[in-house]
């Protein structure tokens, strides 16, 4: 009942990002999706991961989004001009792409499978979801989290690099002239006794 | 709230998303932003693969796929704000340069 009611604004919501007018709209929809779809992964049990996708998402990820969106300032009624060129071709495709996900998933289904980390067991001995994750996270599956650090990493000297300016008007150091520096290009001797 | 409920959830937040990259010919942010709904998307499928089986890796591997999302959305808006510095547009017909 829940996960139908929520799941509905999920998809209202998410046509309306790709449809509204303004991109402000767009990117506050976006936050309303992403708001809605950590409810549905509260009630299917995912409490850490629901809160987790509200702090990276809503938190940071949807506020850069509205931060380059209001900094470009773009001409709102100029946006939308090629989408009704483009609308029949695309809905054609995604009614194409959305038959296709329906015919493979009328296939039979998996049964029951034996869990790999049965959340169940988890439960009996006392963790609750966040501590269950932890368990896992840094023992089992500690190099793939170390290689997500590095990702991390790469994309914020990516964006940074990307995004930075070498301004020319700022005076600062320049690190390679001061260390090749010789004192003769700095202190001239003059004989003062000669005049 | 058996496996279809999500499945066709996902199956149709991902069906936007690629619409949204086929309709917004205008602008990237809004491309960007239907990445954003295409991974979310993912992410359901994996919770609720995890809910109906029980099986709790499907949650760690989602965990994984929000730092990917995190990282590609920076990545992204550094490029388009540069590319809005040089160009003065974020319309994606007018990114042909390389085309010749």
């Amino acid at each position: 009942m829940f996960f139908n009611i929520f799941s509905a604004i999920i998809i209202v919501s998410s046509l309306m990002v790709v449809l509204s007018r303004n991109p402000v709209y767009s990117v506050l929809f976006l936050v309303f999706t992403f708001l809605n779809a950590s409810i549905i992964f509260l009630i299917s049990n995912a409490e850490f991961l629901a809160m987790t996708l509200i702090i990276v998402y809503v938190g940071a990820v949807a506020v850069l989004f509205l931060f380059v969106v209001m900094m470009l300032n773009i001409n709102s009624t100029k946006i939308k001009e090629g989408l009704l060129k483009y609308l029949p071709f695309g809905v054609l495709l995604t009614l194409v792409f959305v038959g296709e996900l329906y015919v493979i998933f009328q296939g039979e289904s998996l049964g029951f499978v034996t869990p790999k980390i049965d959340i169940e067991e988890l439960f009996q001995n006392g963790n609750s979801n966040t501590k269950a994750i932890g368990l896992y996270l840094y023992t089992d599956y500690f190099i793939i989290f170390q290689m997500s650090a590095y990702v991390l990493l790469v994309a914020m000297i990516g964006a940074i690099v990307l995004a930075y300016k070498d301004k020319k008007s700022i005076k600062s150091q320049n690190v390679f002239i001061q260390n090749t520096v010789r004192k003769e290009d700095l202190i001239k001797l003059v004989d003062s006794k000669k005049k | 709230m058996g496996m279809s409920n999500f499945l066709i959830l996902s199956s149709i937040v991902f069906a936007i998303g690629l619409l949204g990259i086929f309709v917004n010919r205008k602008n990237m942010i809004i491309i960007l932003m239907s990445i954003e709904l295409m991974l979310l998307a993912v992410n359901i499928n994996f919770v609720g693969f995890s809910y109906v089986y029980n099986d709790l890796s499907g949650q760690i591997f989602s965990m994984f796929i929000l730092v990917v999302a995190a990282a590609e959305a920076a990545v992204g808006l550094a490029i388009l704000t540069i590319f809005f510095k040089n160009k003065g547009t974020i319309s994606v017909d007018k990114i042909s340069k390389m085309k010749g």
